[in-house]
């Protein structure tokens, strides 16, 4: 029980003295500070106010593509919403749909506002971007790796203890390392960059490269993690289904989708889960190898917060934090509940 | 019958297509190697090169670093010790101090977590728990309530804490058994995982505040005390698991054997749970010790930690110290990589998977 | 005694065909498993593999089945040699000891998990597995998942998926290990008969002598890798080719008394026995089984022992008796009791008793001789 009071004092106490901070205004004094209560005034401004071009990014009218996109979404969650309803609804269970999908469609007009209608997304924007893409791209990479680490190769040890080295290197040298990495006319790759006539090429300059680089080496350091659980989902698949399933006809794609996939679901849904909360933190990559430009356009909402807190500005860094809680929460509840119990409930 | 026709049995593919099967059991099939074995060297490459690139920089002078890239050691530059005498040998005493810190906080934090972690895992694993709802509520509450008088009105916060102690043990006492809904260990224990949400600028902040309340800004403790913390919840989540995965008929007959429950633990179940243990101290360890924004925000001079010391070597006048920081990642480094080496065997045998598996 | 009469008896169906197994050889790293195995099992033949744990029966059946690569040998299936092929190219259907079901999928669609993958559309599909389902009593359950079933279901769910192809041979790896003695007694009688009507080649791995006894066709036993003896059940028990097979079947064991051959006789510590052509004179081991001997009066009987326990298992009492520092069992009818410690003899008709090299193990041919009135 100890440990239990302790977190509550610990996680509580931060949350309820940052929910403060985020309702008030705080000014640095010598030797502590003033704290006043402003209410909303701080979300008011990220949401709506001076900030919002940095958190949400910028609007101007939504594009042909743009509404394709909303409309589709929508149809695609009244389509979920109408599959739901036709079995038991619990209300409970309707509740937290009702949020999730209010929360989908909030992303995916901001979304089709500002990326999709070529404007500069914010903070939001680039961390779902880090969260969506970053992990996808990892996880894909992990579960192939694991897939062939799993087959009958020579060297086995030795590809795992390789391919687990990252996950030890603390994220700020990752950073740095993939600055030198990236750099276009001292790095190692500056040859191949001259040969391609990019010699001046500025990759931090370029939102889009920027982002890509960034993603690089969040995946450099995360597949590892992704690689080693995945792994050892796989071999903790019963040898006899996976036999059965040959004695059965089965050949390997058949037996992949059918048999193994279905086994490691769950750990892959749980650990991409786990991945997806740590993503929604990433902030010491951006921080080293582009401090968020160019403009703000790798700035996380982390990252956001942390400029903040450095301004100092320890409202502002508590509102956004706050925002990015919440929004995580959502987003990590809603795939808990409507995936992973799913999946456990199938191979329970 | 009619199902004999369903189940032809295939014959074998001929010509290109057989490239791509398995000729038994047990076996690749040729393309099948091929794939696997350039693709298992492209990664060891994407993974190897960057920590070969840290390595050769450690020991390039500024001049190779800044003229372009070199690639071979004693074939495109002349490999120089400068800077490992440099940090090693003349500024060894200003490098050792955010070494001992990281030393002594990854160790020291790691001990703690796994220590209560595993404590609490362990009763999650085996005592039913039923605290009430209206207990927690109120619990939180005059949490709430206590800081608020402490940052608002600028309440001393000793007095805060212990009137607000007081009053909740008093309330829980007569309105303890009013209270009907209570929440289980299921409960309790996504809970713990939740707060992984908790993005450490969340948390930083007030934290900060609080230490400073106190006084306890730019101390080892401290550091320590927040890590430990922030990494309870993996080690509850993990430990849970491993604990839940050994037979109770091996500490009920311990109990009939007149064992205490202190010494079933120590002698029964953390010997079961010893692989379980290695790697969620490695995974603990190694969060600990690469962790930046929370030394960040918590030290500046006297509890510095290693990444801070990486992060220092931008802070030339000539921008960054590639040969420097190379330097300190790779010293940062080696204790990680010894201490997996030794952990390695319990990492691959699928011990992580009981991590997620909930 | 060749294979082909063994078969004859049975139904044959179209499909069923002959396996052959050639000269056999596989090592695990230093271990030999399997040592020059052959055995040709005619089509519609229920063979029986029976070993102890760790004899290489199951790694034998996992050669047939495709799972394991055989080091040396051949297996040959109809006129088919597949020796290396996949599993699946091999026409064969296997139950796994543990079932190996796919807990994800339901009843009806791990039955249907052969035909799906072999793309036979879901209408044919499912009315085979509708049959399948008939054939071993799950129809109700179609729509469960395996961790809905008890253990016998289970098993069911297991033999479904196997017959649904149609296979020319089922291969089981001790199916019925899992099970609860009662429920064992009757899915043993339940498989007998499917066998008989589906008249599939079969070859069936067990370390119950009782499974082996009362299913197979033929029994083939092997110790260490090495095929002891084949045969019907009746031959192996009545005519054991060495020790192992002796002391292998039977419940209790065969009782066996070292001792050597002199002048003729079989000697031993209290036992000396006339024997009829003259065995070779060393060291050997004789051998009865329990229910062959009767306990009678001392000196009524060809040796002479005490008593030490007297255990009533229900059909029969179990007589444990002492001959210096050696125990023997003897099966006595259940109305017979006797006082322990009390002096007794054995009763025994010669012709039932067997000799063996004590080096090799192997059966002498030497006969004892009938005393007169035998």
């Amino acid at each position: 029980m100890p440990a239990v009071i302790m977190i509550l004092i610990f996680s509580i106490f931060p949350l309820i003295a940052s929910l403060i901070l985020s309702l008030s205004r705080v000014r640095l004094r010598a030797g502590g500070y003033d704290v006043r209560f402003v209410g909303l005034r701080n979300f008011e401004k990220q949401l709506f106010g001076s900030e919002q071009f940095h958190f949400l990014g910028t609007f101007t009218s939504i594009s042909l593509l743009g509404w394709v996109f909303i409309i589709a979404m929508g149809a695609l969650l009244i389509r979920w919403f109408s599959v739901y309803l036709r079995g038991p609804v619990v209300v409970i269970g309707l509740i937290g749909r009702i949020i999730t999908a209010s929360m989908i469609l909030a992303l995916s007009v901001l979304l089709a506002a500002t990326l999709l209608s070529g404007n500069q997304f914010g903070t939001l924007g680039v961390t779902l971007f880090y969260v969506l893409v970053g992990s996808a791209i990892q996880f894909l990479i992990g579960l192939g790796l694991a897939i062939i680490c799993a087959q009958p190769i020579w060297g086995r040890t030795f590809f795992r203890v390789v391919f687990f080295l990252p996950m030890m290197i603390t994220p700020i040298g990752i950073g740095y390392a993939f600055r030198m990495m990236a750099d276009t006319t001292k790095g190692p790759f500056s040859p191949v960059w001259q040969f391609f006539g990019l010699r001046d090429f500025a990759w931090a300059a370029d939102a889009w490269t920027a982002r890509s680089f960034i993603v690089i080496g969040d995946s450099w350091q995360w597949i590892p993690f992704i690689f080693v659980v995945l792994l050892a989902a796989l071999e903790n698949v019963p040898r006899d289904m996976i036999e059965a399933g040959h004695v059965d006809g089965a050949n390997g794609w058949q037996i992949f989708k059918e048999i193994t996939w279905p086994s490691i679901a769950p750990v892959a849904a749980t650990v991409m889960l786990i991945r997806a909360i740590e993503a929604f933190k990433l902030v010491d990559l951006p921080n080293i190898m582009t401090a968020g430009g160019p403009g703000i356009s790798t700035e996380s909402m982390t990252l956001q917060a942390f400029f903040a807190w450095r301004a100092p500005d320890l409202a502002q860094s508590a509102a956004v934090s706050y925002l990015l809680l919440f929004i995580a929460v959502v987003l990590c509840v809603s795939f808990f509940n409507l995936v992973i119990l799913k999946r456990r409930a199938a191979i329970a | 019958m009619t199902t004999d026709d369903l189940t032809q049995i295939p014959s074998r593919p001929t010509g290109i297509a057989r490239l791509f099967e398995a000729p038994q059991m047990g076996k690749m099939s040729p393309a099948g190697c091929v794939i696997v074995y350039s693709l298992l060297f492209i990664w060891t490459g994407f993974v190897l090169f960057p920590l070969y690139w840290i390595a050769i920089t450690s020991v390039k002078l500024p001049i190779d670093v800044n003229s372009g890239p070199a690639y071979l050691p004693w074939i495109d530059f002349t490999p120089n010790l400068h800077a490992w005498r440099d940090l090693v040998v003349l500024e060894w005493a200003e490098t050792l101090k955010p070494y001992r810190n990281s030393v002594i906080i990854a160790f020291f934090s790691t001990i703690a977590c796994m220590f209560i972690g595993s404590m609490a895992a362990y009763a999650l694993a085996r005592i039913e728990y039923k605290p009430k709802f209206g207990t927690i509520l109120m619990f939180v509450l005059l949490m709430a309530a206590a800081s608020v008088s402490v940052g608002v009105w600028g309440v001393d916060w000793r007095l805060a804490s212990a009137s607000a102690a007081a009053i909740f043990v008093l309330l829980a006492r007569a309105l303890g058994r009013r209270f009907k809904r209570s929440v289980g260990n299921s409960d309790i224990l996504f809970w713990m995982i939740s707060q992984r949400i908790l993005p450490p600028v969340v948390t930083v902040v007030p934290v900060y505040m609080m230490f400073q309340s106190v006084r306890l800004l730019d101390t080892q403790f401290a550091i320590i005390l927040t890590y430990t913390v922030v990494n309870l919840p993996i080690v509850v989540w993990l430990m849970y698991d491993f604990f839940s995965g050994i037979p109770k008929d091996l500490e009920e007959s311990a109990q009939l054997d007149g064992a205490s429950q202190f010494t079933i633990f120590y002698e029964i179940v953390l010997p079961l749970a010893r692989t379980g243990l290695a790697a969620t101290t490695l995974l603990v360890m190694i969060f600990a010790w690469n962790e930046y924004i929370v030394a960040l925000f918590l030290s500046t001079t006297k509890a510095q930690t290693m990444p801070i010391l990486v992060a220092a070597m931008n802070a030339g006048e000539k921008g960054v110290l590639w040969w420097k920081m190379s330097v300190v990642i790779i010293i940062m480094i080696i204790p990680v990589v010894l201490m997996a080496l030794v952990l390695q065997r319990f990492i691959s045998r699928g011990v992580l998977l009981g991590a997620v598996k909930g | 005694m060749t294979a082909a009469n063994i078969g004859a008896d049975v139904a044959v169906e179209r499909r069923a065909q002959r396996l052959s197994i050639l000269a056999l050889n596989k090592s695990f790293g230093p271990v030999h498993v399997v040592k020059d195995l052959t055995i040709d099992v005619a089509p519609g033949e229920f063979l029986v593999l029976l070993g102890p744990s760790g004899c290489g029966k199951t790694t034998a059946l996992r050669m047939i089945a495709g799972l394991e690569v055989a080091d040396s040998g051949r297996v040959i299936l109809g006129d088919t040699d597949v020796t290396e092929a996949l599993p699946k190219y091999r026409d064969v259907a296997m139950v796994f000891q543990s079932y190996a079901l796919y807990p994800h999928k339901t009843v009806a669609e791990n039955i249907g998990f052969p035909l799906k993958v072999r793309g036979v559309p879901l209408e044919q599909r499912s009315a085979a597995v509708r049959d399948a389902a008939a054939q071993v009593h799950m129809e109700e359950y179609l729509e469960r998942y395996p961790r809905q079933l008890s253990g016998g279901q289970r098993q069911r769910v297991a033999l479904a998926r196997a017959i649904i192809r149609r296979p020319s041979v089922f291969l089981m790896d001790e199916p019925l290990s899992n099970l609860d003695a009662k429920l064992r007694g009757y899915m043993r009688a339940e498989l007998k008969h499917m066998q008989h009507e589906l008249g599939v080649t079969t070859v069936y791995v067990t370390h119950d002598q009782v499974e082996a006894m009362t299913l197979a066709h033929r029994v083939a036993i092997m110790d260490q890798g090495v095929l002891q003896q084949i045969g019907k059940p009746r031959e192996v028990y009545d005519n054991p080719a060495n020790l192992f097979v002796a002391g292998f079947m039977g419940s209790p064991s065969m009782n066996f008394i070292d001792g050597r051959v002199e002048n003729g006789r079989f000697e031993s510590d209290g036992v000396s026995l006339p024997l009829l052509n003259g065995a070779p004179a060393g060291p050997v081991v004789m051998g009865f089984r329990p229910e062959d001997a009767t306990v009678v009066d001392p000196g009524m009987g060809q040796f002479d022992a005490k008593v030490f326990t007297a255990e009533l298992t229900g059909d029969v009492t179990l007589v444990t008796i002492v001959i210096g520092d050696k125990s023997l069992a003897v099966k006595m009818p259940k109305e017979y009791e006797v006082d322990f410690d009390s002096a007794v003899a054995v009763s025994l008709p010669l012709q039932n008793a067997f000799l063996f090299d004590a080096h090799t193990g192997n059966r002498l041919p030497a006969q004892f001789a009938l005393p007169p009135g035998q």
